[in-house]
Formats: C-alpha cells, sequence, structure tokens
C-alpha cells in the first residue's frame, strides 16, 4: 500500500532512540574498559576499573548508603505510607487525614532540598527550635539518614495515596466474611487485606525499589555528597568521578555497575512476585 | 479512636516543616532568625523574595529556557511516539513489534549509563550548552513512552475507522492527522503531563549538559543557588524560590487531573 515510505512513520523515533540512548548505552559500557579522561582518546585498560571497584574505600562507602536508601525507602516513605493508608482508608473523613502527607508532594526535585536546607544547616531552625547542637549533615551515616527523613518527609503522601487507591478497590466480601467469622484488626489485614492488596503492593515497591538505588538529586543537592565523601550514593559518586575527577573510564564502570545492580534487583523482584502470585 | 489518633499525631509531624516553609517563604528576606521561625511575620512577602532569588541568581533566562524545554520536548515526543505507534499499529507495519521492542527498550537505560558519550558526543557536535541539545535529549527519552502508550491506545480503535477513511480517499498521514490523533488526545495529554514534570524537575542532564544562565534548566541552577545558602543568600529568599519553582508542576497536574486518569486508563486497559 505505501511500500517502503512508511518506515518514515517509525524512522524518528527508532532513530532518536538509538542514537541518543542506545548508543551511548553501549559506548559507556565500552568507556568502561578504558582508561579515558575526556582529553586524550580512550585507551584499552581491561578489567582495572572493576578491579578497582573492589579496592575504593569510598565506592564502599557509597555502596552502604545506597543500601541504606533503598532499606530505608522500603521501610519509611512506603511501609509509613501503608500504615497511613491503612490507617484511614475506611473511616469518615479519612481523606482529610492525609492532606498533610500530601502537601509536601507539592515540592519538586532541588525544590525540595533548597527548602530543608537551612532547617538542617549547622545554625539551622531543627538545632535552634530543638535546643541541641546536631550536624545533621556531617557525621555518615546520620547524614544519610537526615536526608532520608526528608525523602520521607515528602514522598509518603503520594505512596499512601497509592495504597488507598489499592485498599478501596479491593473486592468487600471477602473482608466481610472474614469480619462475621471473628477476624479483626492485624489478623484481618495479615491475612485477608494484605493477600488481597499485593499486585498493587508489587508495583510500589518495585517502583521505590529501582527510584531508590538511583538516588541523586537530594543527596547532589544537600550536601553534594560529602563532607569529604561520606554521603555519596552509587549514583553521586558515578557523576563525580566523571566530571569532577574527570576519570571517565572509571565513572563509567560506576555506570554499569549502577546498571547491573538495578537490572539485576529488578530481575530477582520480578521473578519473586511472579513465583509467588 | 486510636486509629484517628495516630493519624493526627503523624499529621502535626508533618505540618510542622510544612509551616515552617510556609511562614518563612512569606517573611521579609532581613527578618529571619532561626529562633523566631515559627513566628509568622505578619507579612507576606513570597512574591518579592521569589523575585530577588530570580534577579540575584539571574533565573529569568533559565526560567523561561526550562518552559520551553517542559513544552516542546513533549510535545515532539508525544506527536513521534505517536507515528510510531500509528504505524506499528494500524499501518502494521512489517516485524512491527520488534521495531515496538526497539524503541520500548530505551526506557531501560539509567541516566548514569548516557551521560558520558552524551556530554562527550555533545561537546564534539557543538550542542552542548545549547538548548537544542537539551531538546534533543528530553525527547529522546519522552518517546519510548509515549510510542508504549499510543501503540496500546491505537490497539483499541476499531481498524474499520482506518479502512473507511481510506475508501473515502484520505492518505494515510490525512487519516493519522485528521482522526488518529484527535481520537489519542487525552491519551497524549496524559504523556505529556508526566514528561513535563519529568523534565521540569530534571537535574542530572541539566548538570552535565549545560553551563551558562540562560540555557541552564532551573532546578539545576536552584541546586546552584543552595550552596549560595550558606553564602548569604537570605533564608526567606532561597525558601521562596525553592516553593515558586516547584508550583508549575502541581498546577498542571490539579489542572489536569480528570484528563489525566481517563487518558491513562484508555492507555492501559485497552
Amino acid at each position: 500500500m505505501l511500500g517502503r515510505f512508511r518506515y518514515g512513520y517509525v524512522a524518528p523515533a527508532a532513530l532518536l532512540v538509538a542514537v541518543l540512548l542506545y548508543a551511548p548505552f553501549v559506548w559507556t559500557a565500552y568507556l568502561s574498559l578504558t582508561r579515558y579522561d575526556g582529553l586524550e582518546p580512550p585507551v584499552w585498560a581491561g578489567l582495572a576499573n572493576f578491579a578497582k571497584l573492589f579496592d575504593d574505600a569510598a565506592l564502599l562507602t557509597s555502596t552502604r548508603n545506597t543500601l541504606i536508601w533503598v532499606i530505608g525507602t522500603m521501610v519509611l516513605p512506603v511501609g509509613l505510607g501503608l500504615l497511613v493508608a491503612v490507617l484511614s482508608y475506611d473511616i469518615r473523613g479519612g481523606a482529610w487525614f492525609r492532606v498533610p502527607f500530601m502537601l509536601p508532594y507539592a515540592l519538586s526535585g532541588a525544590g525540595l532540598a533548597m527548602v530543608w536546607s537551612p532547617v538542617l544547616s549547622h545554625d539551622g531552625i531543627a538545632n535552634v527550635l530543638l535546643g541541641v547542637d546536631t550536624a545533621f549533615l556531617q557525621e555518615a551515616p546520620a547524614n544519610t539518614f537526615a536526608m532520608l527523613a526528608v525523602w520521607t518527609w515528602q514522598q509518603l503522601g503520594v505512596n499512601c495515596l497509592l495504597f488507598v487507591v489499592g485498599l478501596q478497590s479491593i473486592p468487600r466480601e471477602p473482608i466481610e466474611a472474614a469480619r462475621l467469622d471473628g477476624a479483626s484488626g492485624w489478623r484481618l489485614f495479615r491475612h485477608v487485606i494484605w493477600p488481597l492488596m499485593r499486585p498493587l503492593t508489587a508495583v510500589v515497591v518495585g517502583l521505590a525499589l529501582v527510584s531508590s538505588l538511583k538516588t541523586f538529586d537530594i543527596v547532589w543537592v544537600l550536601t553534594q555528597g560529602g563532607p569529604g565523601r561520606n554521603s555519596e550514593t552509587l549514583a553521586v559518586t558515578m557523576y563525580k568521578e566523571t566530571f569532577v575527577a574527570s576519570d571517565y573510564g572509571y565513572g563509567s564502570a560506576v555506570a554499569v555497575l549502577l546498571t547491573v545492580v538495578t537490572g539485576l534487583a529488578s530481575y530477582l523482584y520480578l521473578r519473586r512476585q511472579v513465583t509467588a502470585t | 479512636m486510636i486509629r484517628r489518633a495516630v493519624l493526627v499525631l503523624l499529621g502535626l509531624v508533618w505540618l510542622g516543616p510544612t509551616y515552617l516553609l510556609l511562614v518563612n517563604a512569606a517573611r521579609p528576606a532581613s527578618g529571619y532568625d532561626p529562633a523566631s521561625a515559627w513566628i509568622p511575620s505578619g507579612d507576606f512577602a513570597l512574591l518579592e523574595n521569589f523575585g530577588r532569588a530570580v534577579e540575584g541568581a539571574n533565573l529569568g533566562g533559565s526560567l523561561a529556557s526550562t518552559a520551553l524545554y517542559s513544552v516542546v520536548s513533549p510535545l515532539l515526543g508525544v506527536l513521534i511516539g505517536a507515528l510510531a505507534g500509528y504505524v506499528i499499529v494500524v499501518l502494521r507495519l512489517r516485524h512491527g513489534f520488534w521495531w515496538f521492542l526497539l524503541i520500548f527498550g530505551g526506557t531501560v537505560f539509567p541516566s548514569q549509563m548516557l551521560l558520558v558519550p552524551l556530554f562527550v558526543g555533545y561537546s564534539d557536535a557543538g550542542l552542548y550548552d545549547s538548548r537544542l541539545g537539551l531538546i534533543l535529549i528530553y525527547t529522546a527519552i519522552n518517546v519510548p513512552l509515549a510510542a508504549f502508550v499510543l501503540r496500546n491506545f491505537y490497539s483499541g480503535i476499531a481498524f474499520s475507522i482506518f479502512e473507511a477513511a481510506r475508501m473515502d480517499g484520505a492518505s494515510t498521514f490525512r487519516v493519522f492527522w485528521r482522526i488518529y490523533l484527535p481520537m489519542s488526545l487525552p491519551a497524549l495529554a496524559a504523556v505529556f503531563i508526566l514528561e513535563f514534570t519529568f523534565i521540569w524537575n530534571d537535574l542530572i542532564f541539566g548538570l552535565t549538559l549545560t553551563q551558562t544562565e540562560d540555557v541552564r534548566p532551573v532546578m539545576t541552577a536552584i541546586a546552584g543557588l543552595m550552596t549560595d545558602v550558606y553564602a548569604g543568600t537570605p533564608v526567606p529568599v532561597g525558601l521562596a524560590a525553592g516553593l515558586v519553582v516547584s508550583l508549575p508542576t502541581v498546577v498542571l497536574f490539579l489542572a489536569t487531573q480528570r484528563l489525566f486518569a481517563r487518558g491513562l486508563s484508555l492507555g492501559s486497559v485497552q
């Protein structure tokens, strides 16, 4: 009907994706096997960058911090979000109880870190109001926990909202039946409600898993990974090794590591979800 | 009763920082003192503070550029994605599914895997620190999602519509432009909103690919302002800046909530 002409419709999409996403991806994978400073052409270095990964104290710190971010995100914004959702979804005026948690979601990106900086800084509001003298953003790993608290403040609302939507869409009958059988409180939740909302939980947790592994913005704006390098995450380390230390080869290796970890975590998570249902 | 008590208690903890933020962002820049941060000043200097931030950090050009990126790139992205979805589903492109996989596969790459080659490549091609360069990468990032949603949307439309239009003598492109594109408006809008938000909030591409104040996206510019919070930007000015630059995404989302929900459900169910 149109012959070759129809490739004109798919060409813009395919070209953009191939040139700006696939090619850089492959190129980074190649660069991770080279020594490269961005000025001289890359020199083949085999697995030297990856060997260095295992021998780098800063990378160990950022791996630990990334792990804190992943586990902390599961417990705080996601876990507390579930708690608030379960407490409020079926009471009168429940939506009003959730308003305080939704307000912070209006802040976005760097704006969030921007407003917390004067609170957490050394002579900041938190110290003065609480009458203490805590260096919230100085000591590791306390500074990562402080940033996690900020993250929780902002993210709880949206997680909670997703859970509420899920809770309100599960069928009434099994819950009524369990109530008649005498189940209530924790047992009702654990054995009836929780299994019913499982598909939704899988999505919320999966999204949180992937995004927490790539935590960058909030750390970059609040501490730039410091002081020293003690609050870096893997994504921050990648950026600093590359664009601050100009070690493009090593930075690429960190990017590959991050990609492999993210891919592996998603794969294991998805497999567990599939076998469990 | 216990449930309400827990909710109220947690809610108060959450409201504390929100209150501090609002009160102090509206405080005249000179009247800030951490010790009395919780007492409202009685003035409303939010816009004045924001004005000072815009002036002091030269955010004007940056805001205009960010608006350009956040509108143009998603528009191009949804259009290009819709074209791909149309040719794959409606024109039944040969090996269409593989083309789709190729395009959709673009979503899996973490941005960290793209930064070095984009930085080096853009420098060589003269795209570094240019608006065109940012529009290109933002558009490319939008395309996979747009193609995904629009492909789903078009598979839900009866093929007889296409046949009837062709029978009446419309060219395949005309059928796309006059029939399929308008029909998919809710889906296009949903993707547009998601992508607008993503681009407006982007920090890392702006950080890597730009340098001058006028080209830098606003979140990157704000992040630069941050280090100045210690170096003398008055706290109310910083707070007002953080608050106001967050507003466009909120306003867009609230204004289009219905359309957004409708577009997404149309895109996923069919």
